[in-house]
């Protein structure tokens, strides 16, 4: 007899199939077709052309590369910064952690643009940081790399993603049983033996959801390094934007799409398996 | 007790005080702890009992007052870098190592420790935990993940061992086992230890020495004889033995003997401090110190409570007003009246 309570499964199932396996499997199938230019027509069919482009031009795999580095870069500096950041908001007192929450999330409030032209104002050629050091005379000449180059994406992507990043490691600082820190420094470790063999196996759960929420996030925007990154702005993104904009050109559009999303998915999961290493091995289940 | 040979002091507290910006948790403690001694910190919980011991092990920094250690100042000194180690009440193991790795904690951290494998199987053996060196926390019973903290701090070899009410979360046979087992440990790694607990009878079967503590001072230190017979205050009194306190106030009195007035009569009994005439006293009677249907000098009793104790009853009696507790072998009806001897040399006078 079917199980009745399977019938609860229905609208996931439901979800999955709508919003994912249906679309993916529409850009499965485009991906083969070709485009008539003249008359501006998709036109159904099995062809690699597309296929051809996207891994045989050396630009898309290097786009796609850029892409996971922008990810593997970002998440590393936030977490690198988001453990300092979720351990002393573990220490404030219980009254003033929901006004740090507040504080921590304001930011994802204002939206990407006006974070956007908040960093122009702050780091162009007459901006805040040049004007100040100007003023203090550290420096001759504004520094020119601090807008419009990677360093300006990696920075900014940086103070956008380490909201999600530090509410992740919170909560799982905020279930560490901070004795078991206690006892590794009882037992002769200093605090960073004691981070790194304590406090970072057992908040490994916590890192890898802010690891892979902080990789998908900056892995897959565009507008950050289109309007920070000047010369270095190319994001694979902004060239499926083009194909499927401007070029009309879906097939490519969706070869790139696909490509992109594969490498990203297998680069998430080899960034989350190596995370959850970091737990060592899981404990059987108590007899 | 009396092969001990005599203690060169380890450990002392001075004037070791501890607030979170309240009133005083740790208020102005003094002790000091012989090499080799098993010490009970014995109290009510939120005595401050917990917090020495933190202040010891250097998870607390003291508010006033100082700890040294061979008489050398170590309350700048983090947890890492003194000679003593905790067993937590929680125990603490971490979760995500298994037995061995748990022990070995303390000897990887450290260069030229030898045989990493020899020592922590040495130290399993010795709390029989020698098969267990695969299994993780979550695998063992309470008992054995004891064991296994016990066996974690004792191997990175500390002058100073700190019990946190170790064995308050295992069922009583089980206690009962491990208190001699760790006495016998203690004996064999010669080191001192540091016991914390609010059960009394555990503290008497465990200490060479009990601090009682109340509200976040010391208010008796002394061997487990000396607490029981010689009660140095109504708290102590009545803390330890489930005594029970008559007032009443002194006829006349020598250094360490004194004549009291009660409502249950007149009595002579041993006394501390040196009383003088007409002051107020409370007469402490342990269960010992009354004795059911004597006659002679035997008050009326009328019978309240009567509890089944195993070998014998325990009865909780009424006599002008005053609550007494005392063993009996049959049980009494409840309502009944019994005569009841107070038996002052085994009786204890105190200070109100």
């Amino acid at each position: 007899m079917p199980d009745s309570r399977q019938i609860l499964a229905l609208p996931v199932v439901l979800l999955l199939l709508v919003g994912a396996i249906l679309p993916l499997t529409i850009l499965v199938v485009i991906s083969f077709w070709s485009v008539d230019f003249d008359a501006f027509e998709l036109v159904p069919g099995f062809g690699l052309a597309s296929w051809r482009e996207i891994l045989g031009n050396p630009t898309y795999p290097y786009l796609i590369g850029k892409a996971v580095l922008t990810g593997g870069v970002t998440t590393s500096l936030t977490a690198l910064a988001g453990y300092p950041l979720a351990l002393s908001l573990l220490r404030l007192p219980k009254r003033w952690k929901s006004v740090a929450l507040v504080v921590l999330l304001t930011p994802l409030y204002t939206g990407e643009i006006v974070r956007i032209y908040a960093w122009r104002l702050v780091l162009g050629t007459d901006g805040l940081v040049n004007s100040l050091l100007m003023g203090l005379h550290l420096v001759d000449a504004p520094l020119k790399f601090l807008l419009f180059s990677p360093f300006t994406t990696a920075l900014a992507l940086f103070y956008d993603e380490l909201p999600f990043m530090t509410l992740a490691l919170w909560i799982a600082l905020e279930r560490l049983d901070m004795r078991l820190v206690e006892a590794a420094r009882d037992l002769g470790a200093r605090p960073l033996p004691a981070f790194i063999r304590v406090t970072l196996p057992l908040t490994s759960t916590g890192l890898c959801a802010g690891a892979l929420a902080v990789f998908a996030l900056s892995a897959g925007d565009m507008q950050t390094p289109n309007f920070l990154g000047g010369p270095s702005g190319a994001t694979a993104l902004a060239s499926i934007d083009n194909f499927f904009g401007t070029a009309f050109d879906w097939p490519t559009a969706s070869a790139l799409a696909l490509t992109l999303l594969l490498t990203l998915i297998v680069a998430a999961a080899l960034l989350a398996a190596g995370i959850l290493r970091l737990g060592g091995r899981p404990a059987r289940v108590a007899r | 007790m009396t092969h001990r040979e005599p203690a060169h002091v380890l450990l002392s507290a001075r004037g070791l005080t501890k607030s979170y910006g309240g009133p005083p948790v740790v208020d102005r403690v003094d002790f000091d702890l012989g090499e080799r001694a098993f010490t009970t910190l014995l109290g009510p919980s939120g005595c401050g009992k917990t917090t020495i011991l933190r202040l010891i092990g250097g998870f607390e920094r003291p508010s006033a007052g100082r700890i040294l250690l061979d008489g050398r100042p170590i309350d700048a000194d983090p947890p890492e870098r003194r000679p003593v180690n905790t067993v937590f009440q929680s125990y603490a193991l971490f979760p995500h190592m298994n037995v061995f790795d748990n022990v070995a904690f303390s000897l990887t951290l450290r260069s030229g420790t030898g045989d990493i494998a020899a020592k922590v199987a040495r130290a399993l053996d010795a709390v029989h935990m020698g098969e267990f060196t695969n299994r993780f926390p979550n695998e063992l019973s309470g008992g054995q993940q004891q064991r296994v903290a016990v066996a974690r701090a004792m191997v990175a070899e500390p002058r100073l061992l700190l019990l946190d009410e170790p064995l308050s979360a295992l069922d009583r046979k089980m206690r009962a086992h491990l208190q001699v087992e760790l006495k016998d440990l203690q004996r064999r790694l010669g080191i001192a230890f540091v016991y914390v607990t609010h059960d009394q009878e555990e503290a008497f079967a465990l200490s060479d020495i009990i601090m009682v503590m109340n509200a976040g001072r010391i208010v008796q230190a002394g061997a487990p004889q000396e607490i029981y017979r010689r009660p140095a205050s109504t708290f102590v009194a009545d803390f330890i033995g489930g005594a029970s306190l008559v007032s009443g106030h002194i006829l006349s009195a020598t250094a360490d003997r004194a004549i009291i007035r009660t409502a249950l009569g007149t009595f002579e009994a041993p006394a501390r401090p040196a009383f003088t005439q007409g002051e107020p006293a409370v007469l402490v009677l342990r269960p010992e110190s009354l004795a059911p249907g004597r006659v002679g000098e035997a008050v009326p009793a009328t019978v309240r409570h009567v509890t089944y104790a195993g070998q014998d009853f325990t009865v909780e009696a009424e006599a002008h007003g005053v609550v007494l507790r005392f063993a009996a072998q049959e049980a009494p009806e409840p309502g009944a009246t019994v005569p009841l001897a107070v038996l002052g040399h085994k009786a204890f006078v105190t200070a109100a």
